[in-house]
């Protein structure tokens, strides 16, 4: 075969191809439409057969649902026998804060024999979420610790014993408990998880730079025009290389702290006050005040006066930029959790000339209208279908961790918040509050009271999802996109999502 | 990697002209070990002095090495790693060789249409079929086990064909002789084709033990549980494991990288033909 | 290979000794293939305990949407970056170890250490050297000066620079594989046929185009249509050193990080995972038809 005709050849498959792709060019539509008609209807409700029961569902309206219909918590199954039961608990933390779950639990076995706790920790809360709605119900542990934006699917999936059961059984009192705390992780009018690592946003600060430029390290910044003051002060006097650091990730400033702002804002993030009183359908974020608060942010970046450390998928990136040895940040908002770890790293002497007590903590920066905050962390979820005997372990073990003298050890050497008030005046908590105020930031809060829907947070299947789409969006605007145009965009993406969600579990 | 070939001799660099040449070379790899030595000597640095000096040793320890060891869970993560590899290499010998031989040697009808869909399965993503692989293990109960972590990998066309390619070279008379006299397939395998082929067995052994060690998003997704998981993933672990000793996981790198290393400075050769097995018979 | 025409006693015992590698490739590669061909036609809840069948517009939905179209773009940036650098890079190292010099080996070992890293261990590497707040190159002064960006906001931060570091950690993880590979190919030319050319007048430049370019042909193929295949499946390096990339337009999000990346949408739906799957599938075999029709008829394969 001559050249010539080889190279037609192969010249015409390289532009069939070509025209291939060409013409089946982007249609524009996000792949989340794919295969769904988005103008159709959702589908009808389910109805029963003739002679079958449909699964209880949980009703849309504020009304607790009667425990008939939820699984039972046999807490009293727990027999006296020889072999100790053996529950499996999923968590996904790391650091300072898994050393402390591992003493948290060898504490559990020193104190009984008839129960033993297996961690297995599963790498972060992604891989645990992941790992846990792949499972089969036999592949799934007796506990696990899934982070707050699970509580919808965790309901959902059906899979778990709501603790409301277990706490009716076994009248565990649970008047000592944050109202807040309690509140996260009511849906329904049913407390479905036990909170158990409860922590909130709070600004960190460098405390020296605040005093080389003037300012007082004991007012901190509280809201946003506070930050641009303070920015401005501390970049001017050089004290430091800009403001405030700030990320687009999904768990710190892409995603948890849009709902933060929100929340303190008074406005709603999703309708169906939030998706408390019936399955969200919408989300609401994308109006004007969202557009003008992320804004403000982006002009921050844009003056110098904040770093924008991007995705953060470590989590410890806008901590890094406090240690950067050139151009350091001065503040920078984090969750409490990293508090214990921050210490223990400075007091490490990582960073060449500061130490943890140069570092302050203050209350999360944001619109004043509606003080306190969201919480974050996990609870603790029984799983259900398994024996009477290992649900009475997971329950006996839920009941360990969330007492008092626990929750004071484990605030204390964490920087979580205690889930309940009367752990603060036990030992070891209550040196650790007199001793360092910093750690009773968060505690106060969390503590202030509220019965506004907007300050408790969504709850919207997805929310996972949303946070991510949101991480991409807020990220790309404080690359420089137009923010009106971004949020529009994720607002419509979740919106999808919501839909999707809905018409797949239904 | 030192290779026989020694260059030309009409392109024989000698006197003055050395001197530029050695220049080039080492400049050249002192960039292309910029990494290497960057990472190694973060790991032996303490903790604190990471960040002072990054490109001076100026301290050394062998505790953050230590550290990452014992709170990495690294000797766990590299006994699995080591078995998985070693079990799927072993594997893939035995089945390569095995179907080689049917391909070569014998001669029944539609030998060629099932040779080509051997070939064709080369095509397959390993993405392609991850979510389902997934699935069947799980339903299997091997999800977190050696056998999931292995029995995927137990075969591979690539195998099939590199063996079928060397027992094609070998001549047609040596089996006929070998019929006379009255030799099995079996017996002809094992006495004759295997011994002969031998280098080829070991360049195609060390490329699977290398690709088997090297995996990272299998066993990320079938090996979550900490017992279970190879250095490959574990080394994300260790990512995520903390900030107070940052060097940790440059740690982690370095352990991870050293048994990869010295299996590739003992087999140098073996490797070497396997790569260029596909590349220069094409 | 003599011609002996078909043996049918050979059937059973070709058919038992095939029968093991054709049982494993059979279950994890042509089955989940096939099983994900149809997974690809429905959507999923996030927990896959119920699909919907969509039908096959799915198919055609996925390859038009704005996402995937973005990934092709990205991968296919990509590809272009990591695979001329990268081929020509381990040219350009064969050639100069390939000479008679004391201590060449040491050098050969060092070009080709590379080879031992994973895509792991090499992307953890360079996520060390490009760390804007923590990082070595960032912190050293004067690339600050010179180039901004290294330090604000970092090269993997940056989306103009991000798929670039990305693929230069890339190109650096399979400079061993790549030096190797020509290495062994420069060894199979006869010496005789430079010899000739030399004699003919032909200076170093002229013949390294003439003869030992034409020479390495299968050689150099092979590295492409490798590397292609590498570069269009990345997901290691994304994963450990941008997950993603920053945005807007999710600068280093490729097709395979779509399918499985963490900050991947589709991340939450099977069926979609597995569309976009397929559809790699599809594209990697027409890549590869494409390369060795295309480029294998200019191969030159020798005597």
């Amino acid at each position: 075969m001559s050249a010539f005709v080889a190279r037609r050849r192969r010249l015409a498959m390289v532009v069939a191809f070509a025209a291939v792709v060409a013409a089946a060019c982007s249609s524009g539509d996000p792949i989340l439409d794919a295969g769904i008609d988005p103008t159709a209807p959702p589908p009808p409700p389910q109805t029963a057969a003739p002679g079958e029961t449909l699964p209880p569902t949980i009703p849309a309206t504020t009304t607790t649902t009667p425990f008939a219909d939820l699984p039972e918590c046999p807490v009293d199954a727990l027999g006296d026998g020889d072999n100790p039961v053996e529950v499996t608990y999923w968590h996904g933390l790391g650091g300072e804060s898994e050393e402390a779950l591992k003493d948290l639990v060898a504490g559990y076995h020193d104190s009984q024999d008839r129960v033993r706790v297996r961690l297995q920790n599963q790498g972060g809360y992604n891989e645990t979420i992941d790992k846990y709605l792949g499972s089969g119900a036999d592949g799934r542990p007796e506990l696990v610790l899934m982070p707050e934006y699970m509580l919808a699917q965790m309901v959902d999936s059906e899979s778990v014993v709501p603790a409301d059961v277990c706490v009716n059984e076994s009248d565990f009192d649970m008047s000592a408990f944050l109202p807040r705390v309690r509140s996260a992780y009511v849906t329904g009018g049913v407390l479905w998880g036990m909170p158990f690592n409860v922590s909130g946003p709070v600004l960190y600060f460098n405390k020296k730079m605040f005093r080389e430029a003037g300012l007082d390290p004991n007012k901190p910044p509280e809201t946003l025009e506070e930050i641009r003051r303070y920015s401005q002060r501390l970049v001017d006097s050089g004290a430091s290389g800009t403001g405030i650091a700030l990320d687009s990730g999904q768990d710190n400033g892409g995603g948890w702290f849009l709902e933060q702002w929100f929340a303190k804002g008074k406005k709603l993030y999703a309708d169906n006050a939030n998706g408390r009183s019936a399955p969200a359908t919408q989300v609401l974020y994308d109006d004007q005040f969202g557009v003008d608060l992320l804004s403000d942010v982006r002009k921050l970046v844009d003056d110098g006066l904040a770093a924008h450390v991007g995705a953060n998928p470590s989590g410890y990136d806008s901590f890094l930029k406090l240690a950067d040895p050139k151009r350091p940040a001065a503040m920078t908002i984090g969750t409490s959790a990293a508090l214990g770890t921050l210490i223990t790293t400075l007091d490490g002497g990582l960073v060449p000339g500061i130490t943890s007590e140069q570092f302050g903590v203050g209350p999360m920066p944001g619109p004043a209208t509606q003080p306190g905050v969201l919480l974050g962390g996990a609870s603790l979820y029984v799983v259900a279908d398994k024996d009477d005997e290992q649900t009475a372990a997971a329950w006996d073990f839920v009941e360990y961790a969330v007492s008092a003298e626990v929750q004071s050890t484990w605030a204390s050497r964490t920087g979580y918040v205690p889930v309940r008030s009367d752990a603060i005046d036990i030992e070891p908590l209550r040196t650790t509050y007199d001793d360092d105020p910093r750690f009773k930031v968060a505690y106060d809060q969390l503590n202030a009271a509220t019965e506004d829907p907007s300050a408790f947070g969504p709850v919207i299947g997805p929310l996972r999802e949303i946070r991510a789409t949101n991480s991409n969006a807020v990220g790309a605007i404080l690359n420089g996109a137009d923010p009106a145009a971004e949020l529009e965009k994720a607002a419509s993406q979740a919106n999808r999502l919501i839909r999707n969600y809905n018409t797949l579990n239904s | 990697m030192a290779t026989e070939h020694q260059g030309l001799e009409i392109d024989r660099v000698t006197g003055w002209r050395m001197a530029p040449r050695y220049a080039l070379l080492v400049v050249v790899s002192v960039i292309v070990l910029f990494p290497v030595y960057t990472t190694v000597i973060a790991a032996l640095k303490p903790g604190d002095k990471v960040l002072d000096n990054p490109l001076v040793p100026d301290a050394f320890t062998l505790d953050v090495l230590r550290n990452a060891w014992e709170r990495g869970n690294l000797d766990r993560y590299l006994l699995n790693s080591a078995v998985v590899a070693l079990v799927v290499t072993f594997m893939q010998v035995v089945t390569a060789v095995l179907s080689a031989y049917a391909f070569s040697f014998l001669h029944f009808p539609g030998r060629n249409l099932l040779f080509f869909a051997f070939l064709a399965t080369l095509l397959i993503p390993i993405e392609a079929t991850l979510v389902v692989n997934l699935q069947t293990i799980d339903s299997l109960g091997w999800k977190n086990s050696y056998q999931g972590l292995a029995v995927p990998f137990f075969a591979t066309a690539f195998g099939t064909f590199l063996m079928r390619q060397v027992f094609l070279q070998l001549p047609r008379d040596m089996r006929d002789a070998a019929t006379i006299d009255g030799v099995g397939h079996l017996g002809f395998l094992r006495h004759v084709a295997i011994p002969l082929v031998r280098p080829t067995i070991g360049a195609m052994a060390l490329f699977a033990f290398l690709s088997t060690w090297n995996m990272y998003l299998w066993p990320v997704l079938v090996a979550d549980e900490e017992e279970w998981r190879t250095v490959q993933s574990g080394l994300k672990q260790l990512a995520a494991a903390g900030i107070d000793e940052p060097n940790l996981i440059q740690a982690g790198t370095v352990i991870a990288a050293i048994p990869v290393a010295a299996v590739l400075l003992l087999f140098q050769r073996q490797l070497v033909r396997g790569l260029t097995a596909g590349a220069v018979k094409g | 290979m003599r011609d002996v025409g078909w043996q049918w006693r050979d059937l059973p015992t070709g058919l038992v000794m095939i029968a093991p590698s054709a049982l494993v490739l059979g279950a994890f590669l042509v089955y989940p293939l096939v099983k994900t061909v149809s997974l690809g036609r429905q959507r999923c809840n996030e927990s896959g305990t119920r699909c919907v069948t969509t039908g096959w517009d799915q198919y055609s939905d996925v390859w038009r949407s704005d996402e995937f179209q973005q990934a092709l773009w990205v991968t296919g940036k990509f590809t272009l970056l990591v695979v001329p650098i990268g081929l020509a890079l381990g040219i350009g190292l064969a050639m100069l170890a390939d000479r008679y010099l004391r201590g060449i080996g040491i050098f050969r070992a060092i070009f080709s250490s590379t080879v031992a890293t994973s895509v792991a261990v090499a992307s953890l590497m360079w996520f060390f050297l490009l760390q804007p707040d923590v990082g070595v190159i960032p912190n050293i002064g004067w690339v600050e000066d010179l180039f901004g960006v290294v330090k604000e906001p970092g090269l993997l931060r940056d989306p103009g620079t991000a798929l670039t570091s990305v693929a230069m950690s890339s190109v650096w993880a399979g400079l061993g594989f790549t030096f190797i590979l020509v290495t062994a190919g420069l060894q199979g030319i006869p010496a005789d046929l430079h010899e000739a050319a030399a004699i003919d007048g032909a200076g170093g430049f002229r013949r390294f185009w003439s003869v030992t370019l034409p020479m390495l042909g299968p050689t150099l193929l092979f590295v492409v249509v490798v590397l292609t295949s590498r570069a269009f499946q990345a997901y290691g390096e994304i994963d450990l050193l941008t997950d993603g990339g920053p945005d807007p337009q999710q600068s280093t999000t490729t097709v395979t990080y779509l399918v499985y990346g963490d900050s991947s949408v589709v991340r939450s739906d099977a069926g979609l995972q597995a569309t976009t799957a397929v559809w790699l599938f599809v594209i990697l075999l027409v890549l590869a038809a494409l390369q060795l029709r295309g480029f294998g008829r200019r191969v030159h394969y020798g005597d």
